[in-house]
């Protein structure tokens, strides 16, 4: 099996930006960094769903020419897995709706304190 | 045998019990004095004091519980006689101990000190009832080997009744408590020290500082009926102990010798020994006779 | 029926179409919502309805025409309708409670409040796990939502914190959802199930992701901060939404997803569980706000709820009935103390106070709170109940120590701040109103409460044994609690009265002791009640719900009825006690060691039940497992009841500050249910086939040294009433001392002592009680000569002391005789000496109460006061009567007694000669006794009154004190610091050890709670770090060592 296989890589690429995420949302001050941190993190899950559901030399799972041409056996044979590639777009739609309300709630606490340091939120404790 | 010849026998006993006690006392007196150098009272002078203590002319109340105070004080006194036996072996004397026991004689000493208490709490003198609640710290603590002593007797002889005691300490001086049961012996009269309360056990009512505690509201026949109540306490106490330690009486001269005996030495304990302060008392108690009391029990249940 | 895909069809066409519909009124908008919400709860009620009578099965619902793994289909099962039931009835309450709220912000507050609730039932039902995570998100994002669109900041931070951290917790679901895909193919959890999944290689990680993110949604402790923060920062309305809402859909999720996991997730579920219950219930404890209290409440119960959840292998047919009943419970009483925040709008808990100005929502919150801490007739004390009955099946007492140690801690601060609502001072200047369209939910709430806790009891065998017309009695007489107060007092005494004609005919002669004590003892105490002006509003019912408590308790044929009137006489005599004015601490610690006694019970209760199929009282008798244990947590739990010493220091502040007439009636009568308690235990003990004297010895020298404890506290008292406080403990120490002989003549004493202690308390604390009514101070060094002023209560007192001290003639002294010869022919001398010598102590304190109040010198300021008054008089006199009876021919009560004990232990009787007693070794007649004292002390009388003339009657101060006659009675009366020289010597054993050592204790639990909170230090980026961490650590337990 060869090293640099595309499904491995972006498999690879999907967690370290998961990871790097992580780190971003942990380390981060500034609020508006730690959402980016967050959407790359959120990408990262998406390129890992996208790729979970890549096959080998297989093509996009729509029905046009470049199935139609392989299709002597079957659709299913041709195209690669479809249900992650709708998964991901249920996923992509609803990390825009959580990172719009994040972002809704930036400029919210900013509006506030006049400040997007995350330490000078800490009203609410023990 | 006829009620009335028992009752008749009762109130005969009770008068020679009250006359030997006013003559103790007056003894006690006299030696007291002589202790202290001077000549002292004529041995009749207690049916002097009462006949004129009931014939003084004025007579002051506080209230009716004042009023009953000495009452109580003298029921107490009397049922201390009625519920134990003065002569063993004799139905005739043996009052009306058939109605309780031991315990019941030990409760009812309370009878009279808490009705008298109550009389001259009722009269209002801040000495009265300060004598009291040093009276009854002293009680509480001297119950303590008083009553371990006495559980101690009444399992070696199995029975809370005093006849019962008394009759197992028959045959010699050999079969006293005090000698078969020296320990509890000793507990019980080292409380009885302080039952009689003589020096070094008398701040209840201390003589010469406060003067003389509970009583110091009541006169006239109040203080007669007092005084009285008093001899025939110091007597029976001392009968108590005589009938739990000394093989009781089977005879009056016996029982006057022994009582005496036993009266007289608290009042020659009293007469070397100074007073105690309360706390000072208290702790006595806890101390010596206490140990004892716990002793004696262990002895004589392992 | 209806099909539930319509529950959600409603909700987005109404949700898409205010959107569509542009610029509709508000009001017009708000009502399609709580249409739409009412049509959805009608779907689910419907389905529901159709469960519960049986002519509905489960079924699937397939969207879209297509067959799983093609297609996403949702399950409306029994468990599934009554939770979308439940959360769709909370909504559309929840939703007429925000109605003015939302309308201020805005049709689309409607829209997204109909879009959270759609998100409730979706993933409540669906059976696809992707689907699963989409509506988990759309609830994260509404409830975000919601919060970011209220107005002011206070939320905002909260808002953002959850939003981050539900949408990072719904990314680890989301890679665990497609890798479970990959590996499994489908979408489908059932299939998913029957895929095997946790076999394969890799697939245990694909799951602990899975359930990890699940376990997170849960808000476990210590990873719960952000979900902390939003139910305390949000409106509280919402709150109350998040709080049941969340919590129920995320609970079912979890439950869904189990099956997935091997059967070890389970465990450590329910370890999870048990430290979040711990934990968090812990630092609740610490906290001062009202809003956070609730949080950490509500994450306590969703761990209690985890626990159940993790531990569900081991209830059998069972596990419905206690998961549903513990969490119906906390999501009725939560959402409705949510939503009473919402309206009191105090934020401390001592502010809390002002909720007395509406008595009406103090009833709702004792609703709540009771229902929270798990009393009856609340759902979750039966559910709790069989909970702890079916885990002891299975031997896991280390669980069993986990709920009732969370519970207790949860006890703790709720009951603290229901202390301080009924208690603290009110003087702050703030008010808050009550709005119709708020207080009306909570109603429903409260109502429903009560209904289910009915249908939960009827649910079991011996749940439906219940009697629950006492409690019904009790609900007339708060519905009734308007008319004035001689009208609640008769229909109070009638109700008892006809209790008792009814029910003491089918009773033995034990419990009729018990009941006359109880309902007759309770009887003449109300009588007292007639003194009293105006409403005394609440008094009556929870008086009577006491009574209602001792009566089940008598009446009680199984541990589960035992228990339910053990509670709702405590609940009942906490109340009563914390009408006392200066009681706020007193309660406290009086209901914190309850309910310690009563989790003990429990315990013990389900020891005893191991095995056992119909738990009847007789599996008390001969308890085969455990017994040691079994017997000693019955007889710990009880003798919290009865204060036994260790255990003693709620007793005397809490009888002490009661009013009048509650003292008598928690002291002569409420502490015989202890005693009552501890016989019921010796009983069963006596039949043990195991040796346990030794547990009976260490009673007895608890009995005894509590005595000495009891009656030397007393001594050095100021205040009359905890005087008399000092002595019950002393006296319930004697009983106990008593019954622990465990012989004939031991039990008779002890039965003797608690007849007689039943009536010269009541004697004392009646006449006391009312003293104090008239003088206004319950010190005794403010009192004294007051014989002149009220001589019957003078010869009350006399005749109560008398008999208290054991003098003879009185009854006191039946008691004192019997203990003689029980003790020594035990052979128990040393606690026998030294409960003597306390007896010793009894003179003192006794001579003390009658001296300083009665005797000595009257003050200026009570010259004009009057005899106690007349309807005190009448329960005294005739409880003196009683007592003399005792006194005279104690045989009439003895006798049967003996008989009675005879059953169990026939040796060594008392034998009665007509009036004369014999035992082995000593005699008595208290007939004979009387006599002859009556004879002498009249005859003494008669002789002294002939032998003086009539007596000249002296002033007050006619005395000579110090060389001259006193004018002040203050400077002239001896009360306070009465045996300062006793002090001297008895000091050391005054020291308070046993309150020292608690307060320890609790001194302990508070810095700790204070400690640990400290890592909920608000900063959203260490509550993404516990997240993380929380991960980790759970990754290294549940799957760390098989890598």
């Amino acid at each position: 099996m060869e090293f640099f296989e595309l499904g491995k890589i972006s498999l690879l690429i999907g967690f370290g930006l998961i990871v790097l995420g992580f780190w971003g949302i942990l380390s981060q001050k500034n609020i508006i960094k730690i959402i980016l941190s967050f959407t790359i993190m959120e990408t990262g899950v998406n390129i890992l769903i996208v790729s979970l559901g890549y096959v080998k030399g297989k093509t996009a799972p729509i029905i046009d020419s470049a199935v139609e041409q392989g299709a002597n056996h079957s659709v299913l044979g041709q195209v690669v897995d479809p249900v992650p590639q709708a998964l991901v777009l249920t996923a992509i739609v609803i990390g825009f709706g959580t990172t719009a309300l994040l972002l809704a709630y930036a400029m919210k606490l900013f509006k506030a304190k006049r400040t997007l340091q995350i330490n000078n939120f800490n009203d609410l404790k023990w | 045998m006829s009620i009335y010849l028992k009752l008749g026998a009762t109130l005969l006993g009770f008068l020679i019990v009250l006359n030997w006690g006013m003559l103790m006392s007056a003894i006690f007196r006299k030696i007291v004095a002589r202790l202290a150098g001077r000549h002292g009272i004529p041995f009749y002078q207690p049916w002097i004091d009462l006949l004129k203590n009931i014939g003084i002319r004025t007579t002051l109340t506080h209230g009716v519980m004042f009023y009953l105070g000495p009452i109580f004080r003298f029921t107490g006194a009397l049922g201390m006689f009625l519920f134990m036996p003065a002569l063993f072996g004799s139905d005739l004397w043996a009052n009306f101990s058939f109605q309780g026991d031991i315990v019941l004689i030990l409760y009812f000493q309370l009878f009279g000190m808490l009705g008298m208490a109550l009389g001259a709490g009722e009269g209002g003198h801040p000495h009265s009832t300060i004598g009291i609640t040093r009276g009854l710290a002293q009680h509480a603590a001297i119950e303590l080997p008083l009553t371990l002593g006495i559980i101690a007797l009444a399992i070696q002889y199995q029975t809370l009744s005093l006849n019962e005691i008394i009759a197992a300490q028959q045959g010699g001086m050999a079969n006293w408590s005090i000698f078969t049961n020296p320990v509890a012996g000793a507990a019980i009269l080292l409380a009885a020290l302080g039952a009689m309360g003589h020096s070094p056990f008398n701040l209840v009512k201390a003589p010469n500082e406060i003067p003389i505690g509970p009583p110091t509201e009541y006169h006239s026949t109040y203080l007669g009926v007092l005084m009285s109540s008093g001899a025939v306490l110091h007597v029976m106490e001392a009968a108590l102990f005589m009938n739990l330690l000394f093989g009781g009486a089977t005879s009056w001269p016996e029982f006057i010798l022994k009582t005496f005996l036993i009266y007289f030495y608290s009042v020659f304990v009293g007469a070397v020994f100074p007073r105690f302060r309360i706390e000072q008392s208290v702790v006595w108690f806890f101390k010596i006779p206490l140990a004892l009391g716990i002793l004696a029990i262990l002895l004589i249940s392992f | 029926m209806v099909d539930p895909i319509y529950i959600i069809a409603a909700a987005l066409g109404v949700g898409f179409a205010i959107g569509i519909l542009g610029n509709i009124g508000r009001n017009f908008a708000g009502g399609l919502t709580l249409a739409t919400i009412a049509f959805m709860s009608f779907v689910s009620a419907q389905w529901f309805a159709g469960f519960y009578f049986g002519n509905v099965s489960s079924s699937y619902i397939f969207t879209a025409g297509f067959q799983p793994p093609l297609s996403i289909n949702l399950l409306m099962g029994a468990e599934e309708a009554f939770l979308t039931f439940i959360v769709n009835l909370l909504g559309l309450l929840g939703g007429i409670y925000l109605f003015v709220n939302f309308k201020r912000k805005g049709r689309n507050a409607f829209v997204i409040y109909l879009v959270l609730l759609m998100g409730f039932n979706v993933v409540i039902m669906t059976r696809d796990i992707f689907n699963l995570f989409v509506f988990l998100e759309i609830t994260s994002i509404a409830t975000a939502g919601l919060i970011l669109i209220e107005k002011g900041n206070r939320a905002v931070g909260a808002g953002f914190k959850y939003l981050l951290a539900t949408s990072i917790i719904s990314s680890m679901l989301l890679i665990g959802i497609i890798f479970a895909y990959f590996y499994t193919g489908t979408l489908n959890i059932d299939m998913i199930i029957e895929s095997n999944l946790r076999y394969m290689v890799g697939g245990p990680i694909i799951i602990f992701l899975i359930l990890i993110s699940a376990i997170l949604e849960l808000k476990p402790f210590p990873a719960n901060g952000w979900g902390l923060d939003v139910y305390e920062g949000a409106h509280q309305g919402f709150s109350a939404i998040v709080s049941a809402g969340t919590a129920t859909a995320s609970l079912y999720m979890l439950y869904k997803l189990l099956p997935i996991a091997s059967p070890e997730w389970s465990y450590y579920i329910a370890l999870l569980g048990a430290v979040t219950f711990i934990g968090a219930n812990l630092l609740g404890v610490k906290q001062r706000f009202a809003r956070r209290v609730l949080a950490y409440s509500s994450v306590g119960q969703l761990g209690l709820l985890m626990l159940i959840l993790g531990l569900r292998g081991f209830l059998g047919p069972n596990v419905n009935y206690v998961f549903f009943g513990i969490l119906i419970t906390n999501i009725l009483a939560k959402t409705g103390f949510f939503w009473l925040v919402g309206i009191v709008k105090a934020n401390e808990i001592k502010e809390w106070a002002i909720i007395r100005r509406k008595p009406f929502l103090l009833f709702l919150m004792g609703v709540f709170i009771f229902a929270l801490v798990g009393f009856p007739p609340f759902p979750s004390f039966f559910s709790k109940w069989t909970f702890v009955m079916d885990l002891a099946n299975h031997g896991l007492f280390g669980w069993i120590s986990v709920i009732i140690i969370g519970s207790f801690l949860e006890a703790v601060y709720l009951m603290r701040w229901f202390g301080y609502a009924v208690k603290s001072e009110d003087d702050y200047k703030f008010d808050f109103k009550i709005q119709i369209h708020k207080i009306t939910p909570i109603i429903i709430l409260t109502a429903l409460l009560f209904v289910i806790g009915y249908f939960t009891a009827q649910f079991t065998e011996t749940g439906a044994m219940i009697n629950f017309i006492p409690l019904l009695f009790v609900a007339v007489l708060y519905f009734a609690d308007a008319l004035p107060i001689w009208v609640k007092n008769t229909i109070a005494i009638l109700g008892m009265g006809i209790y008792f004609y009814f029910t003491y005919p089918q009773l033995d002669n034990l419990r009729l002791i018990f009941e006359v004590i109880f309902i007759i003892g309770g009887i003449l105490t109300l009588i007292a009640g007639y003194n009293y002006k105006g409403k005394r509003q609440g008094f009556y019912p929870v008086a009577l719900l006491m009574f209602a408590g001792l009566a089940a308790i008598i009446e009680a044929q199984t541990t589960l009825e035992f228990f339910y009137g053990w509670e709702l006489m405590t609940a009942g005599s906490y109340f009563l006690i914390i009408r006392g004015k200066k009681s706020m601490p007193h309660a406290l610690s009086y209901m914190l060691f309850s309910l310690g006694g009563a989790y003990a019970l429990l315990m013990a209760f389900s020891i005893a039940n191991i095995g056992v199929v119909f738990p009847s009282l007789d599996i008390l008798n001969n308890i085969a497992n455990y017994p040691v244990w079994a017997y000693g947590l019955l007889l710990a739990g009880f003798l919290t009841k009865t204060a036994s010493v260790g255990l003693h220091i709620w007793l005397p502040g809490a009888h002490g500050e009661a009013e009048s007439d509650v003292s008598p009636m928690v002291s002569a009568i409420l502490l015989k249910a202890g005693v009552f308690g501890v016989l019921l235990t010796l009983i069963g003990m006596g039949q043990s086939t195991y040796d346990l004297g030794t547990l009976a010895y260490i009673l007895g020298w608890v009995g005894a040294i509590t005595v000495f404890v009891g009656n030397l506290g007393a001594v050095f008292q100021e205040d009359a009433k905890r005087l008399l406080a000092y002595s019950s403990i002393g006296q319930l120490g004697y009983i106990v001392f008593a019954f622990a002989i465990m012989t004939h003549l031991g039990w008779l004493t002890g039965f003797t002592y608690t007849i007689n202690h039943f009536m010269y308390k009541a004697v004392l604390f009646l006449t006391i009680g009312a003293v104090v009514l008239r003088v206004g101070t319950h010190n005794m060094y403010e009192m004294g000569g007051l014989i002149k002023r009220m001589p019957l209560a003078f010869i009350a007192v006399l005749i109560g002391i008398i008999a208290l001290s054991g003098v003879p003639p009185l009854s006191g002294f039946t008691g004192k005789w019997l203990f003689y010869n029980a003790v020594i022919e035990k052979g128990w001398y040393f606690q026998g000496v030294l409960v003597f010598f306390s007896g010793g102590l009894a003179f003192l304190y006794l001579y003390r109460l009658i001296q300083t109040v009665f005797l000595g010198q009257l003050k200026d300021n009570l010259r004009n006061v009057k005899e106690i008054s007349f309807w005190f008089l009448i329960p005294i006199y005739v409880l003196i009567i009683g007592l003399m009876v005792f006194a005279a021919m104690p045989q009439l009560v003895l006798q049967p007694l003996g008989t009675l004990i005879a059953n169990y232990f026939p040796n060594n009787q008392l034998v009665w000669e007509g009036s004369y007693a014999y035992t082995a070794i000593g005699h008595w007649t208290g007939t004979g006794v009387m006599i002859s004292i009556m004879v002498m002390f009249l005859g003494t009388l008669l002789l002294v009154k002939l032998s003086t003339r009539k007596a000249h009657k002296l002033k007050q101060f006619d005395i000579v004190f110090s060389g001259e006659r006193p004018h002040r009675p203050e400077t002239t009366h001896v009360a306070h610091n009465m045996y300062a020289g006793f002090y001297k010597a008895v000091w050391p054993f005054t020291l308070p050890a046993v309150e020292t050592f608690w307060n320890w204790i609790s001194d302990f639990i508070h810095e700790t709670a204070g400690f640990v909170r400290r890592i909920y230090s608000g900063n959203g980026q260490a509550y993404m770090l516990h997240i993380v961490l929380f991960i980790i650590i759970m990754f290294f337990i549940t799957i760390g060592g098989t890598i």
